[in-house]
């Protein structure tokens, strides 16, 4: 008799547990709704790349050497770099330059050893294409410019999180006016200069906590 | 005939002869998956004849214990059994075949004159209508106890039954070595309770 | 159970509420036609009525799904079609209405077609008995809420047809879970509904809400069977096969269970029964345990109090109409509930919804409902004597 009203009232607690959980996890739920959607609705907004952004690689023809430093620090030897040697000027002349974005991983490591600078990362990321050779982009195509969103008549730019000003999490509707939160290292520098070295030590801390 | 009766003629004709196509097709179709689905349809048509007859609690209780528990009961059996089985040809099938018929057009032909000889009473009893649901519970609860308590008590032999016989029964020692093995199930140890102990 | 409740007796009269079937006889009489004409041009508006009711009430449901569930995910949910996408759901439908009709090669054509019909049909026939107002719902029939129980015990035939029909193991599986679990809720369901007619005395649905609103919101048959209600809720919310309890159409296990050979029209109507079957449990759970149409404060009360009839006829317009509304809030609150309860608890395994069925609920069911006969003894005053 004392083991059966054992066992009942430890399936009672249990029930009571498993009803107490449920209620939680619906609290939880409940709460989530009271959150709003911080949706971009791409293709009508669009976020602006930072600044760093990696996008698809620029190149300029003209400015190329053709040493294929890029192609030896490429992590898979990408870059296709066309030339013949001129035996009269004994000058390379380059004669085709193209990268497959379909094998690309944006790593940047081309744009960082160019030695005369003819790569450049862009912010375009939209290479969706129904053909993956299309993706073999040849000089011509790497010499484009992409719109920037900024310039888009039809499109929203928006700003990224990082990018927006302290404790807003949505993009929308916030005025360009309104600074992003922290401060750029040429302003932290400005400020340095204002104020006397161990006060901003102290500050930077501050700031760095 | 007015606009009421005709549409209860149309009704019953319409009931009735899926009644009886449904159940001469229940037992003649081959396909037996047809059979349990057309018995489905034969109770349903049931069902429609007590509406017909105002007893609507009867109907109810027809679709629910017939259609919703006898029925679907069927149609699990039939669907879980593995239906590949080579079945052995029967000697004699045709004269088997003769004598079953015979004894159904027997029955038939009883069936037929018991209702020919029975003095019905036209038109029957005036329906109760709604108050039937109270009549039954008081029929069922006084004058009716013992058949109703009875069939309660053969319900729960057979349900008893039933749970016994889909038991599983785990061996605690493994056959071929004889060592005790642990095959309780992912949570709850099953005790075996049809195994002889002695044996072991 | 033979003597009615007086009291339910002299409510009903007092508030006979609105007679739309008297008033549209009376002016097809005007017309010019015979009583028996004009019952029969009557028949089918209910119906119609109920169907559309059934439909929109769909529409709106799988609306407010879509738009709920895009809430507590931090979505936006349909945006374009309409106003905040309220034409999504009509859009879904169109396509789904105009797509090719797929039976697949060696699938039984007749079952094929049949599983869906019947599936749909008795949750659509359980409509009969929705009481949006005292005389506002399509027949009162005797049987009341025994029907919808034995209608809801049809579909599980439904769903094994499809099942063996689509001639694909997944779509067997599915078929034969969603029977077992169909067969395995339904027992619990039924016993909470008999605690509450045991109360109310009758199995009209009319009476249960007329018996729940003696005193307005604190006479609601959740404060006399809460244990009931959580019961009910739950073994509406199997029966429906929504998400704690969606098994049969499990996407990782099962593909879409008895669904998966299903395109077009077809899939549509089994699309269509299980958000109609939503709506309707929803319906079902306000009537039997949320007082119905019945306002939170009784309407004859507040007539009273600012000193009009309660008869007369602009209150009574008021009053049916306030009704409907009340038994369609209480209703669409409970489907914001089970939308929530989609979101926040995992899908059960199969052995966990049935130990629940058979282990758990029935019990605990049959304790309340022994419970609820103790207590009508020694209270019957409280519990419907």
């Amino acid at each position: 008799m004392q083991g059966f009203i054992k066992k009942i009232a430890e399936y009672t607690r249990e029930a009571v547990d498993a009803a107490n959980y449920l209620a939680q996890g619906l609290a939880v739920t409940f709460d989530h709704m009271r959150r709003r959607p911080v949706t971009v609705q791409y293709p009508y907004e669009k976020l602006i790349p930072s600044e760093r952004y990696r996008g698809r690689i620029h190149y300029e023809f003209d400015k190329c050497i053709a040493c294929e430093v890029c192609v030896r620090v490429c992590p898979i030897n990408l870059p296709v770099v066309d030339w013949v040697m001129n035996k009269e000027t004994k000058k390379k002349e380059l004669r085709n330059y193209s990268i497959d974005f379909g094998a690309c991983i944006f790593c940047g490591n081309c744009v960082e050893y160019c030695p005369t600078n003819c790569l450049s990362m862009t912010e375009e990321y939209e290479m969706a294409a129904f053909d993956r050779h299309s993706l073999n982009y040849d000089n011509v195509a790497l010499g484009r410019l992409p719109t920037s969103v900024t310039s888009d008549p039809s499109v929203q730019p928006l700003r990224e999180l990082g990018y927006l000003p302290k404790g807003v999490m949505d993009p929308h509707n916030v005025p360009a006016s309104e600074p992003r939160a922290g401060h750029l290292p040429n302003e932290i520098l400005e400020w340095m200069k204002e104020n006397p070295k161990d006060q901003t030590e102290k500050e930077l801390n501050k700031i760095n906590n | 005939m007015n606009i009421a009766i005709s549409t209860q003629t149309i009704c019953f004709l319409i009931l009735s002869s899926i009644v009886i196509v449904g159940s001469i097709s229940v037992v003649l179709l081959e396909n037996i998956v047809y059979s349990a689905f057309l018995l489905g349809g034969v109770f349903m048509s049931v069902a429609g004849l007590y509406l017909l007859l105002n007893a609507s609690f009867v109907a109810a209780a027809q679709v629910l214990v017939y259609v919703g528990a006898v029925n679907v009961l069927i149609l699990f059996a039939i669907m879980l059994v593995n239906k590949r089985e080579e079945l052995k040809p029967v000697k004699g099938l045709k004269i088997r075949k003769i004598f079953s018929a015979a004894i159904c057009f027997g029955l038939l032909a009883l069936l037929i004159r018991v209702d020919l000889i029975t003095p019905w009473s036209l038109p029957g009893p005036v329906a109760i209508g709604e108050e039937a649901t109270a009549r039954i519970g008081e029929h069922l609860f006084t004058d009716y106890l013992l058949p109703f308590e009875l069939a309660s008590v053969l319900l729960l032999m057979a349900m008893i039954g039933a749970i016994v016989l889909a038991r599983r029964d785990v061996p605690t020692k493994d056959i071929g070595t004889g060592n005790v093995v642990n095959q309780s199930l992912l949570e709850k140890p099953n005790v075996p309770i049809l195994i002889d102990k002695s044996s072991n | 159970m033979l003597t009615s409740n007086s009291l339910n007796q002299t409510f009903a009269i007092a508030n006979s509420g609105l007679d739309l079937e008297f008033s549209f006889t009376k002016a097809m009489e005007g017309v010019g036609l015979s009583p028996e004409i004009a019952h029969i041009l009557w028949l089918p508006l209910p119906m119609a009525l109920v169907l559309v009711a059934a439909v929109v009430g769909v529409l709106v449901t799988v609306w407010l799904e879509r738009k709920i569930s895009a809430a507590a995910q931090q979505r936006i949910g349909p945006e374009y079609a309409g106003a905040l996408g309220i034409l999504q759901p009509m859009a879904d439908g169109l396509k789904l209405l105009v797509k090719e009709d797929i039976i697949p090669a060696r699938a039984d054509t007749w079952l094929f077609t049949l599983g869906p019909v019947l599936v749909l049909v008795p949750v659509i026939l359980s409509w009969l008995i929705v009481p949006f107002g005292q005389k506002l719902l399509i027949s009162n029939v005797g049987i009341g809420i025994f029907l919808w129980i034995s209608l809801s015990s049809i579909q599980p035939i439904g769903l094994l047809m499809s099942g063996y029909a689509s001639n694909n193991k997944y779509s067997l599986l599915g078929g034969l879970r969603a029977a077992a679990q169909s067969i395995s809720y339904e027992i619990p369901l039924a016993l909470s509904v008999l605690a509450i007619v045991m109360m109310s005395n009758s199995l009209s649905t009319v009476d249960i809400v007329n018996q729940q609103n003696t005193i307005g919101l604190l006479s609601w048959n959740i404060w006399r069977q809460p244990v009931g209600f959580i019961i009910f809720w739950i073994c509406a919310l199997a029966e429906c096969e929504r998400l704690p309890f969606d098994l049969p159409e499990a996407e990782e296990e099962l593909v879409a269970g008895y669904q998966t050979e299903y395109a077009g029209m077809k899939f549509a109507l089994f699309y269509l029964g299980s958000y109609i079957n939503l709506v309707l449990s929803a319906l079902l759970v306000s009537i039997l345990y949320l007082g119905g149409w019945g306002f939170p404060i009784p309407i004859e009360w507040i007539a009273s109090w600012v000193g009009q009839d309660p008869n007369a006829p602009s209150i009574e317009l008021l009053t049916g109409s306030l009704g409907i509304i009340m038994t369609i809030l209480k209703a669409y609150l409970l489907v914001f509930l089970a939308i929530l309860l989609r979101w926040t608890t995992p899908r059960v395994r199969i052995d966990q919804l049935l130990d629940l069925g058979w282990k758990f609920l029935l019990p605990i069911s049959l304790v309340n409902l022994l419970v609820t006969a103790g207590l009508k003894l020694i209270f019957p005053s409280a519990f419907g004597g």
